[in-house]
């Protein structure tokens, strides 16, 4: 939201416009000020976007004159002062992504969306380059040209972590193995100040053994976001061990900010939802080796029957088998139950090098899309 | 350029099996019958809805019904102003007869069958996007502020919400057409509503609701029971509550009353009984007060006194009114036109108005974006 005053005859407009509608006046942005609550009401039904109850809404008043609604998750009361910001992209954080992969990328484009900036971190800067410019290649499927300048201009590269150092938050997003992690997260907080939040994007590993050599490991946590991030409404926020309750608290009201809805989890396992779906997947591929169905109908059946948006062959074959052997492994050596061990079928698949739709096969066949003229 | 209503319909509001066509053609028979016309005497249609789009996937309905009536291709399109889209359709209809004439205007919504939470959102879509709904203000939570604004101004306690709501749902059981027909609601029954966005629970809120209402509006009175359309008025403000400095009253509301008196050469006094929009309870009590019916604050003595029944002094919503008659939002507007029309003909059996002579109906979209009001009066 932008609040804006003409100049020239006071008139005041909640929408970013060009000039003044009465006079023709130039405005200017007012500043963002607390405000007082003149009204309160306590939220007890969900809607879509707001499906947690309850909720408070208040009608505040800025010492300007100015008014918002403005949305919390703790009662307050007629009389309270409180941080009237208009909307999320207000209260505008530094982000420190590590990584150049797909969910850095997707994290990249989520914080620019959200108005934040961010600051990219990569072995390779020729791999961040091209990173960039794929984010900016989606971006502009959604910004107008000068939005995505904006957007863009937000974003600075570096292949030293020392670029972190002015970050609020940084999230880790490297290669899902324990070492290359740990070594990662003991750099960035040799350069953050101490109570910047560290988090990692881990799907799976262990946050004890990640925060090993970590100095402050109670600021430390996961954010699990999933593919893709500026799409997918869930983040676990992860708890290990030695994170404290602000990090956790804190973790929750960004992935807020963000849109999202955190789910507190502890750090077990493969958290809630890769604990819950690799048996699904692993017991639909044990279905089409006993030829019960075939690849197609496994997935229609659990699609209408689970009122899942997607079949598990697909979802595997999106996920990457490479990925899923991967993390079945790990949740089969630390949870020591067989529903977890690859079945033989997504071994020999792997083995083929079918690794689902980013090589062209896997349960199913993709055929490359036409490059369109 | 006089206007009547010289026919009207409405399908029962309330949960229906029926898709919108067939509740169109329903209420659009009804009317054409009862103004003794058919479609191929029609000078225009207009159809008023609200979430054809969000929630059924189909807008352009004014071509739906134009299925409705095969080979006749009438001048036809939509009219959309959220909750007020019945309303703002019978004003065009006034506003435009001199072109075309007569007009079939016909109100028309599906809401049941929808998860609640997708549909609070897309009930949400009256407010505006980033000011209100972002933030989470659906729309029971905006007349929530409303309320803790009326009551922290005037004293107006959850009492008087109880007594609009048993006043209207007894009004509603002598309403065949009515949401809320069927069921006797209690003390009891209020007593055990949860909060919805307080101070509002279940009961100071409307149903939501399936239906159709179909006016036939013309320049000129076909017959003893054409009722004098005496004025016509729409106004619109800012849509968020937080654009308004005062958020205990509807400025667009009273300016379109006060418009539509004037009209009329009516004061606030020489009205016999009102339907106005009482989505959740609160919203009748400022209705009232918007309406110059009751000084502001002053509502609240009147429904305390009982002067809001039907044997009151003004009654307010003898149908029922949103609360307990229903609200098939793009509906709604046109209904109350049914109603009006319907007690001002001295037809409204149980719930008659006893000398009934002025009619006001008032038809709020969003929380006070868009008013439109309506005065009407006794057949010649």
């Amino acid at each position: 939201m932008s609040t804006q005053a003409c100049a020239a005859c006071g008139a005041r407009y909640d929408y970013a416009l060009a000039s003044c509608t009465l006079c023709g006046g130039a405005l200017a942005e007012t500043e963002a000020a607390d405000a007082e609550v003149l009204a309160v009401t306590e939220i007890t039904v969900p809607s879509l976007g707001h499906e947690e109850v309850p909720y408070w809404c208040a009608l505040v008043r800025k010492p300007d004159g100015g008014q918002a609604i403005v949305k919390t998750e703790r009662p307050v009361a007629v009389g309270d002062t409180i941080a009237a910001r208009g909307s999320v992209a207000e209260v505008v954080h530094t982000v420190g992504i590590v990584g150049s992969g797909v969910m850095a990328r997707g994290l990249t484009e989520l914080m620019l969306n959200q108005g934040h900036r961010v600051v990219w971190v990569g072995r390779s800067l020729e791999r961040l380059e091209a990173a960039r410019a794929k984010v900016a290649d989606r971006l502009g499927r959604v910004m107008d040209e000068d939005e995505l300048t904006d957007a863009v201009s937000r974003i600075s590269l570096a292949q030293d972590m020392g670029a972190l150092a002015a970050c609020d938050i940084v999230i880790e997003a490297v290669v899902e193995e324990l070492e290359p992690k740990r070594a990662v997260l003991e750099r960035i907080e040799a350069v953050v100040s101490p109570e910047t939040l560290i988090a990692t994007n881990t799907s799976s590993l262990p946050l004890d053994e990640l925060s090993a050599g970590m100095r402050h490991p109670e600021r430390f946590g996961g954010l699990h976001f999933f593919n893709p991030p500026t799409r997918m409404r869930l983040v676990e926020t992860v708890r290990g061990p030695r994170t404290n309750e602000q990090t956790a608290a804190l973790m929750s009201q960004f992935a807020r900010l963000l849109g999202k809805v955190p789910v507190p989890v502890a750090a077990g396992p493969g958290f809630v939802v890769n604990r819950v779906l690799m048996p699904l997947l692993n017991e639909a591929v044990r279905t089409l080796e006993d030829g019960i169905a075939p690849a197609e109908d496994i997935d229609e059946a659990v699609r209408l029957g689970l009122n899942h948006p997607m079949g598990p062959l697909a979802l595997a074959d999106l996920i990457g088998l490479d990925v899923v052997v991967k993390i079945m492994d790990d949740l089969h050596g630390r949870l020591g139950d067989e529903a977890y061990a690859p079945r033989p079928m997504l071994r020999q698949l792997v083995a083929e090098g079918k690794l689902g739709r980013k090589t062209g096969e896997g349960f199913y066949e993709y055929v490359p899309p036409p490059v369109s003229g | 350029m006089p206007a009547f209503v010289i026919g009207v319909g409405k399908t029962r509001f309330g949960p229906s099996g029926h898709d919108i066509p067939y509740l169109a053609q329903e209420a659009m028979a009804e009317a054409l019958t009862d103004a003794g016309i058919g479609v191929a005497d029609l000078g225009a249609l207009i159809v008023a809805n609200f979430l054809g789009g969000p929630n059924e996937h189909q807008l352009h309905l004014n071509s739906v019904v134009a299925g409705l009536m095969p080979g006749v291709r009438l001048p036809s399109w939509r009219v959309e102003a959220a909750c007020a889209s019945g309303a703002a359709a019978i004003h065009q209809a006034v506003a435009l007869l001199g072109t075309y004439d007569p007009i079939l205007v016909i109100g028309v919504e599906r809401l049941s069958g929808l998860p609640g939470a997708v549909l609070t959102r897309n009930i949400g879509m009256a407010g505006d996007v980033v000011l209100d709904q972002a933030q989470g203000l659906n729309f029971p939570a905006s007349y929530a502020l409303v309320a803790q604004r009326h009551m922290q101004r005037y004293g107006t306690t959850t009492r008087d919400f109880e007594l609009v709501s048993l006043k209207n749902h007894a009004n509603a059981q002598l309403n065949p057409k009515a949401h809320f027909h069927l069921k006797r609601v209690t003390q009891a029954d209020i007593d055990a509503g949860a909060t919805v966005a307080s101070p509002l629970r279940l009961f100071d809120c409307c149903p939501v609701s399936d239906g159709a209402a179909a006016a036939v509006i013309s320049a000129t009175a076909s017959d003893g029971r054409s009722v004098p359309v005496l004025g016509s008025a729409i106004r619109s403000d800012a849509i968020s509550l937080s654009q308004r400095e005062d958020h205990t009253t509807f400025p667009a509301a009273r300016e379109a009353a006060e418009d539509a008196y004037r009209k009329a050469g009516i004061s606030s006094a020489d009205v016999s009984f009102a339907e106005v929009h009482d989505c959740f309870t609160i919203a009748e009590i400022v209705a009232m007060e918007d309406l110059g019916l009751a000084e502001p604050g002053y509502a609240t003595g009147m429904v305390r006194d009982g002067q809001t029944a039907i044997g009151g002094s003004v009654p307010i919503n003898p149908s029922g009114g949103l609360k307990a008659g229903g609200h098939a939002i793009g509906a709604t507007g046109v209904g109350q036109v049914y109603e009006a029309v319907t007690q001002l003909r001295g037809e409204a059996g149980q719930r008659q108005v006893a000398g009934a002579e002025i009619a006001v109906t008032h038809n709020v979209g969003g929380v006070g974006g868009t008013c439109a009001v309506h005065v009407l009066g006794r057949p010649s």
